[in-house]
């Protein structure tokens, strides 16, 4: 039954991809978030589902679309030059076979992340992208959500629907992206064309944000709790009534704290007192061992390559702490716990340098866009720079969860680096910056001088 | 049970939201905005 449902569903979007091939680009998004084919007991799993839509998307695109336009953009060649550059360290690598594996799936999320952005061609295009991937977590989120209000969740107990522990299905991964995502689901409510917005939607909103929010209750990752705070303030920015809305977070707080679950505000204590938490200062011993290793290995080790890693972590006592006084713990293969470190230690400083600009000029581009259609007048503009606002305050979400999660390489945020390149694009093509007219006329008869330069003067 | 509903609910807004992407005119050209010409294509043809 379970499967029949995916296989209908996936045949459906197949259909409807022939009518319009944007659905089958639609169809890889779904796929790769959702994991049909892991969540499948027998029709699927043996299905390569993930590259049947893929070449469906390629190919509707090349033979269907229109091209008109199309420009590869700057972050698109960062995205070719990063892709290349994982693919030497990936030859070169300490673990070849270790780093085969993660190659065999970053490279996928690398290319539809150069792919994407052509496809965005319209503003309902871009809108479609944002639902399919919102709805997509959503079949995660609102697992999460519900188990959490029910049971309360715990570490590394909460389970999303499969059990594997991967993609999106991972707490900490998830706790990330569900409060990254929260900013993007606000703005689909608000401006979204294809749900007008009614008490439905509204009630379907409040009720999606508010599983976003239960997400790193139930997985208890501390991670989404800073997420938490930095979208908040974040949420802040473009807010017209900034007192009611900080009132309103306090009275939230009030009343959601007492609500906790024990083991969560015990956890989440442990964030101030690091030192005698094994789990953050194994992470920080990782995250010396990787710039020590950085030093000897400038160029990375390729994937994985924190596999080598055999460390020696002195723990102290604080309140609240997990060990006894002064005691020493030995760890081996411990992974980054950071993207940042993840790509400094697997890709060197010039890989980090190529993903630092990556999501910097992310982030300087939807800036740009924020403050150049922040007070346009024009009603078929009116939706822009809260995309770019949305945009960007998950991007900045994703880069401070990132902080302390390994996700350098999550396709989610891929996806959504994609979204911000292609409306850069869109708007590049269809809204073009007009130069300025001059201040100072010129008059058809006025002289030239000796390179032809006519002289102009103010009348 | 829990897993169910949430597999449902998503999956059902998923296939609306494909059905009326499909319905609309302007997800493939934008309405009202003119469209760069094609290298090589006159401009009134």
């Amino acid at each position: 039954m379970h499967d029949l449902f995916f296989v209908g569903f996936l045949l459906g979007l197949v259909i409807l991809g022939f009518r319009r091939p944007f659905l089958f680009v639609l169809g890889y998004v779904y796929v790769d978030i959702v994991s049909p084919q892991r969540l499948s007991y027998y029709l699927l799993n043996a299905v390569p589902v993930s590259l049947i839509f893929f070449v469906l998307a390629v190919g509707g695109w090349l033979v269907k679309d229109d091209k008109s336009g199309t420009r590869l953009s700057f972050r698109q060649v960062v995205l070719i030059l990063l892709l290349a550059w994982c693919g030497y360290t990936t030859l070169h690598a300490d673990f070849p076979y270790a780093a085969l594996a993660k190659w065999a799936w970053v490279w996928k999320a690398l290319v539809f992340a150069i792919f994407l952005p052509f496809t965005l061609r319209t503003r309902l295009r871009i809108e479609g992208l944002l639902l399919f991937m919102v709805l997509s977590a959503s079949s995660i989120i609102v697992v999460g959500g519900i188990k959490t209000m029910v049971s309360g969740g715990g570490y590394g107990s909460l389970n999303l629907g499969l059990d594997d522990n991967s993609g999106l299905y991972e707490g900490s991964i998830i706790s990330t992206v569900a409060i990254a995502i929260i900013p993007t689901i606000l703005f689909l409510a608000r401006h979204g064309t294809l749900y007008p917005l009614d008490w439905k939607v509204k009630l379907y909103t409040a009720a999606l944000v508010f599983a976003c929010l239960l997400i790193p209750v139930g997985t208890e990752a501390r991670t989404g709790l800073i997420c938490i705070g930095v979208a908040a303030v974040l949420l802040m920015r473009d807010m017209k009534r900034r007192l009611l809305y900080m009132a309103g977070v306090g009275l939230a707080l009030a009343v959601a704290v007492p609500l906790l679950p024990q083991s969560y505000t015990t956890r989440m204590h442990t964030i101030q007192g690091y030192q005698g938490d094994q789990s953050a200062s194994t992470r920080i011993a990782v995250w010396q061992w990787t710039w020590a290793y950085v030093q000897d290995h400038p160029f990375g080790g390729g994937f994985n390559a924190y596999l080598q890693n055999r460390l020696t972590i002195k723990l102290t006592e604080t309140p609240g702490g997990t060990a006894p006084v002064n005691d020493v713990a030995h760890d081996q293969a411990r992974a980054y716990h950071s993207a940042y470190f993840e790509m400094l230690g697997e890709q060197g400083f010039l890989g980090l340098g190529l993903w630092a600009v990556l999501h910097l000029a992310g982030l300087v581009r939807m800036e740009m866009l924020r403050r150049r259609f922040r007070r346009t007048t024009a009603p078929e503009e009116e939706w822009i720079a809260p995309l770019a606002t949305a945009l960007q305050s998950g991007h900045i979400i994703y880069l401070v969860g990132a902080l302390f999660v390994g996700i350098a390489f999550q396709p989610f945020i891929y996806m959504l680096v994609a979204a911000e390149i292609g409306l850069d694009s869109y708007l590049r093509r269809v809204r073009p910056v007009r130069a300025h007219a001059p201040m100072i006329a010129c008059r058809p008869d006025a002289r030239q001088d000796m390179l032809g330069i006519r002289r102009c003067v103010a009348e | 049970m829990i897993d169910n509903f949430a597999l449902l609910l998503s999956h059902a807004l998923l296939a609306l939201t494909a059905w009326r992407l499909v319905r609309r005119p302007d997800l493939d050209r934008d309405a009202g905005v003119e469209q760069p010409r094609a290298w090589g294509r006159r401009r009134d043809a």
